[in-house]
């Protein structure tokens, strides 16, 4: 359960320019900016990428730490293309050792495949590294998220906590009575269904209780205006702007360079 | 089992986002024409975030550990609010763990998601004939839960061998893409058990729960 307490807002109060950045604004150019990324497959422009999104991240005063941190989990599991690709696939061969030969083609995916990676992992930090988790959903809110789907992200945030201590004293009071799983047999999968199927129906219960405190305070009667709590000034929509010529250059360079290599 | 940033070309990004955004919809007018939508949002929710914490779960399967996907399970408890729950969940885990990724997250949401709606239906099969028993609870259950997660393994490999630039020829692909899969199987076999033991307990315990 530990996972829990990352905080996701740990450092949604500093001050920066991408803190103080209208949060409509920031969401468009910055997702703007992750799919021109995931676009980019020349080479050439492989260096610029991880430029911009590490001075956006230095812009944001995010410590490197929270970074580095992150980055562990989800490396791990990009090792194994990382191993494989470069061995398995392709036909110039640039270095053979013994039975093993690492492969030009295969490398240069993995190069294309870690940097795409990095700087879309960076850019989606600062996106939601930058602004309160509850800021953010309210921004997609207003920039047409449908209502059920706003209503259900805000009310599961606000009860993950909450479900997660459940399970983690359900875990411990397992403990206490000696429940270990160690080995795969039927009665430690009876159990842990059982602890799942519990943990559902107290979910469920309390969803119950959750529903009647929330229609006696007037939910469901007088839909809120939710775009009412942003306001996007001059400079927000002038940041805008930049990012969205800076996405729109790098997919620019992208076909330019795919028209290019066409013609040779 | 979530595809990360930077692993799949845009198009198929884009696709992604545009499959995940027909499945919301479809499910959201779904929702719309079935309850009474703010009455089950509470619930929709907080079983969302139940069966998120649930997936930390780890089950021991020698010499290591695995964790359950639960998308099959899913589908048959939340019904068409399975998929804006898994999209739900997914965003969640792309913003807190970094587990998947923004740009994949489309990708990501349909290959769980898609088979979600499927295990839903699967298990909505075990009223056609007759009365319902344990017997066929248990079985449905386990077919929900094997084929939530095989569909949703077959699609993952579909999407990483075929996009990977990996230089393989078609036939290559196609038998890395059906080892891989067989791979999943005891995996299957696994969340399938599971899945069945835990609509037996709800069928036990809150039968409403199963009336998604």
């Amino acid at each position: 359960m530990s996972l829990l307490k990352l905080g996701l807002d740990e450092f949604a109060r500093l001050d920066s320019p991408l803190h103080r950045w209208e949060p409509r604004c920031k969401l468009l150019g910055l997702m703007a900016l992750i799919f021109s990324f995931s676009f980019v497959q020349d080479l050439r422009l492989l260096p610029l990428m991880p430029v911009a999104a590490f001075a956006l991240f230095a812009a944001s005063r995010l410590p490197l730490s929270y970074l580095t941190t992150r980055l562990r989990y989800p490396g791990f599991f990009l090792l194994l293309p990382a191993i494989t690709l470069p061995l398995l696939s392709g036909s110039t061969v640039l270095l053979r050792l013994g039975p093993l030969a690492l492969r030009q083609e295969g490398s240069l995916a993995v190069l294309l495949i870690a940097t795409r990676f990095i700087s879309i992992f960076t850019v989606g930090l600062i996106l939601f590294g930058t602004s309160p988790f509850l800021t953010t959903i309210k921004a997609l809110r207003a920039l047409g998220l449908p209502p059920v789907l706003a209503d259900m992200t805000l009310l599961s945030y606000r009860y993950l906590y909450e479900i997660g201590g459940d399970l983690a004293r359900m875990e411990t009071a397992m403990g206490l009575r000696g429940f270990k799983a160690h080995r795969l047999r039927r009665s430690a999968l009876g159990t842990l269904a059982s602890l799942i199927g519990s943990l559902l129906v107290r979910s469920y219960e309390r969803s119950e209780r959750v529903y009647q405190a929330m229609t006696l305070r007037g939910y469901g009667r007088s839909p809120r205006r939710a775009t009412d709590e942003f306001e996007a000034h001059p400079r927000d929509l002038i940041a805008l702007g930049g990012l969205l010529l800076l996405a729109i250059t790098f997919a620019a360079g992208e076909i330019a360079m795919r028209l290019w290599r066409g013609n040779l | 089992m979530h595809i990360p940033d930077g692993v799949l070309p845009a198009a198929v990004s884009v696709a992604g986002y545009a499959s995940a955004g027909a499945l919301t919809w479809y499910s959201l007018r779904k929702i719309e024409q079935k309850h009474n939508p703010r009455q089950n949002i509470p619930q929709a929710s907080l079983l969302t975030a139940a069966f998120f914490v649930a997936s930390w779960i780890h089950i021991p399967v020698p010499p290591t550990s695995v964790h359950l996907v639960l998308n099959g399970l899913l589908g048959a408890v939340l019904g068409y609010y399975a998929f804006p729950a898994i999209l739900i969940g997914l965003f969640f885990q792309a913003v807190m763990f970094q587990h998947g990724g923004l740009s994949t997250l489309g990708v990501n949401a349909t290959m769980m998601g898609l088979p979600a709606l499927l295990a839903y239906h699967i298990f909505r099969l075990r009223k056609v004939w007759g009365k319902e028993s344990r017997v066929w609870t248990g079985l449905f259950g386990f077919l929900a839960g094997a084929g939530g997660l095989g569909l949703a393994a077959l699609i993952a490999l579909t999407l990483l061998i075929t996009t990977i630039p990996a230089y393989l020829d078609a036939e290559t692909e196609k038998a890395g893409i059906y080892a891989l899969t067989l791979a999943h199987i005891p995996l299957m076999v696994i969340e399938g058990a599971f899945s069945a033991l835990v609509v037996l307990f709800l069928q036990k315990v809150k039968p409403q729960l199963l009336e998604g």
